[in-house]
């Protein structure tokens, strides 16, 4: 059904478009137009400086099937969000529940566990760079009063990652905070129907917190593997891809090829092909989400 | 609902005038940086605008800033405006290239620098050789070239690696200073053994005491990174290379090569008289090591005079030890003009007062060396940029003979397509420095990764 729109409605609907234009402007000029741009730009061979030539999908041929750095740093960057994914939406969920807590000096953990996202990304590395050094560093001295063998953290080829992942969980405070708000949001008459039907604290937690949680994590999950996807400051400030690539992340890498290299056609396919990645893993967990996405108010 | 007009057209009105005003600052900031040019005045005499960008400390940054305004007083039809680049220069300048918004002049990575002039995107200065004696004469290293024979742009100052060292650290040890005249360097081994001698364990025993421990150094005998600036001299000293003569052929696994190395490797991981990369990470920058004597000896080009001399120690400059022939290797930043510049008359005006040195007094605290040979070789002239009392009496021979007789170009400025081929090289050289792998296997292993990024070697002269 078509709706026509007269008068009163007609009028509201041009100002609001009108009213709306800045941001559709500044959707089109500052996001569209750079896609668009962005996608010409990966069918040519273009280093900065010389003259662009127009070879086709010649990039992404080249990527897919004879770049051994490709390959190389999107395995890095999905083992590290294997990790990082799953590691940060059970620790936030985890401490989103105890902060859920009624206790003395709430809003000090609350406080003290928020601290750590707001503290500049590039601050944060540079601490996390401290911790890590293998003689002076904040854990190996923790490992070493506790008798147990030190590490060589990011500055070794297998522990980098693993390193980085654990540095990571550190950071889940907006996690946490969503995570919070939306257990606060679980109707209460819920767990009273669990406490009189005789249930304990993890019928609850199984029956009642996970599954109304469900959104929640589905929303938190999409975005932590959005954004472990391109994650490139650990990279860029801490190990420049080091040791012998293990923590060449696939968004440094990019950059690396468009700004170091200046292989800027080449950089631009690069990126195309995350976006393309990272779409298909959206719809992929969009589409299994009516499995154990649970809505209120809507049946199965 | 009722619609309000009398709220909605303000604020429509506020927002065209934001618009307006952003459009506005937005187009005049782009069209200055643009061709850098003023819009020619009928009539009254015509002010070219020029833009120079930069890059370096803020010791720098005010040097620069002071040469710009001097010039703009003594140049009434040329006005400068100098842009500063704190962070990523690479990452700007390729934005603003990719953009076309060049500035005039500018400073530029000296592989940048190479790959551009042979572009075409830099100034040809052969037809403003003639009448400018200044370019002319100037250390052979520090030419640019697009095609032989064409010169498209010069070191900002002209840069070597040297060996700086604590004095007082000799002294308490008894050992005789390390040489500074490039004739009687010092071999590998006789390096080794002082190195060895000044590298100390937590009870005082050197590296060559029985019952030292290499775990708790308190004191280095010498220290250097991975990067080119560290290792090219060296392998330069053994008759190495990254690639044979014409630059198309993988030459770093050749036996000169892998010897040097090797050699580097041994300092960290036999001889314990470096610091791992890894252990470098918890080291203060090259001055303050050396003043805090947590290191004796280490390798750095000519500009950290300005470091060096900032600090209250003892400090003397040495010719680097040689494998066979002494070796240095010059490493320097370029300066450029556009070819997309609009007045390169006035450009070039510029560019020779921007590194001269009557005008900045960069020379003399210890940044810079000129470029210009009659620096090096009128004995007033050389008096003139190094009397600020920053240079001590051996530079002449450890960093200006040394400079215009033993140093060799850095790849970065000699290999085309050295940005690919550095990132390529950086995970073996960390094998090699982490000790994960013999070296001889590393070099070998990289040749399949190195030989297809070869693509020869830009002009030379």
């Amino acid at each position: 059904m078509v709706k026509k729109y007269t008068g009163l409605a007609r009028l509201e609907r041009n100002w609001g478009i009108l009213f709306a234009l800045p941001a559709i402007l500044g959707l089109c000029v500052f996001t569209v137009g750079p896609v668009v741009g962005s996608f010409l730009i990966s069918l040519t061979d273009w280093d900065i400086g010389s003259t662009a030539k127009f070879i086709g999908f010649g990039n992404y041929k080249t990527i897919l099937t004879e770049d051994p750095l490709f390959t190389k740093s999107l395995s890095v960057t999905v083992y590290y969000a294997m990790g990082s994914v799953p590691l940060g939406l059970m620790l936030a969920f985890l401490v989103a529940m105890l902060l859920n807590q009624k206790v003395r000096g709430l809003s000090v953990f609350r406080t003290i566990f928020y601290m750590p996202t707001i503290v500049p990304a590039l601050a944060n590395n540079f601490l996390w760079m401290w911790m890590f050094n293998p003689d002076f560093g904040l854990l190996n001295t923790f490992l070493k009063m506790a008798g147990l063998p030190t590490s060589q953290w990011v500055y070794s080829e297998s522990t980098a990652i693993p390193s980085l992942i654990m540095m990571s969980a550190w950071g889940m405070g907006n996690t946490m905070i969503i995570f919070l708000a939306g257990l606060q949001g679980v109707p209460t008459h819920l767990y009273e129907a669990v406490a009189i039907d005789g249930g304990n604290a993890w019928h609850k937690f199984w029956h009642i917190t996970v599954p109304s949680m469900t959104p929640i994590i589905f929303f938190n999950l999409i975005m932590a593997l959005i954004r472990t996807f391109q994650v490139f400051n650990e990279a860029y400030v801490m190990t420049q891809g080091g040791p012998n690539n293990a923590t060449l992340f696939y968004v440094f890498y990019l950059y690396r090829t468009a700004f170091t290299e200046t292989h800027i056609g080449y950089a631009a396919a690069l990126a195309w092909i995350l976006f393309v990645i990272i779409m298909v893993l959206t719809y992929v967990i969009f589409k299994t989400s009516d499995k154990w996405v649970h809505y209120e108010g809507r049946s199965n | 609902m009722r619609f309000r007009l009398g709220l909605a057209l303000p604020m429509i009105l506020a927002l065209a005038v934001f618009a307006a005003a952003c459009t506005g600052g937005s187009g005049g900031g782009s069209s200055e940086s643009g061709g850098g040019s003023s819009s020619p005045a009928a009539g009254k005499e015509e002010v070219v605008k020029l833009k120079f960008l930069y890059w370096g400390s803020n010791e720098e940054k005010k040097a620069v800033e002071s040469m710009i305004k001097s010039f703009n007083e003594s140049h009434s039809n040329i006005q400068v405006v100098g842009e500063h680049v704190p962070g990523d220069y690479n990452t700007k300048i390729n934005t603003l290239m990719a953009s076309n918004e060049l500035p005039d002049v500018a400073y530029l990575p000296d592989a940048l620098a190479s790959q551009w002039g042979i572009e075409g995107r830099l100034l040809d200065f052969t037809p403003y050789m003639d009448e400018n004696q200044d370019l002319k004469n100037r250390v052979p290293l520090s030419f640019y070239y697009s095609e032989p024979g064409k010169p498209a742009g010069f070191s900002t100052a002209a840069e070597v690696m040297v060996l700086y060292y604590n004095k007082d650290l000799f002294d308490e040890a008894g050992l005789p200073y390390p040489p500074a005249e490039a004739d009687k360097a010092w071999t590998w081994e006789e390096f080794v053994e002082v190195a060895r001698k000044l590298t100390k364990d937590s009870s005082g025993r050197t590296a060559l005491d029985d019952g030292f421990d290499p775990n708790n150094i308190v004191q280095f005998g010498f220290s250097f990174d991975s990067d080119r600036a560290s290792w090219g001299p060296f392998l330069a000293s053994n008759g190495g290379d990254i690639t044979d003569e014409t630059g198309t052929q993988y030459a770093l696994n050749s036996p000169e090569a892998v010897e040097v190395f090797q050699a580097l490797q041994d300092l960290v991981f036999k001889y314990h008289v470096s610091p791992s990369l890894v252990q470098q990470q918890n080291l203060p920058n090259n001055n303050i090591r050396l003043q805090t004597r947590k290191v004796a000896m280490v390798i750095d080009g000519t500009w950290s005079l300005l470091d060096m001399s900032q600090t209250d120690m003892n400090f003397g400059i040495g010719v680097l030890p040689k494998f066979k022939e002494p070796k240095t290797m010059y490493i320097a930043g370029a300066s450029v003009i556009f070819s997309t510049t609009k007045y390169p008359k006035e450009a070039i005006e510029f560019y020779k007062y921007h590194n001269n040195p009557q005008q900045v007094d960069l020379y003399k605290i210890g940044l810079w060396m000129p470029v210009e040979l009659k620096y090096y070789e009128d004995p007033q002239l050389i008096e003139s940029w190094t009397n600020g009392g920053v240079h001590p009496p051996e530079f002449k021979t450890a960093a200006m003979d040394y400079l215009l007789n033993n140093a060799v170009i850095s790849p970065s400025a000699s290999l085309k397509n050295w940005p690919d081929i550095k990132t390529k090289m950086q995970p073996a050289l960390d094998k090699i420095f982490t000790n994960a792998q013999p070296v001889q296997e590393v070099l070998d292993e990289l040749a399949a990764d190195l030989q297809p990024l070869l693509q020869g070697k830009y002009p030379s002269e």
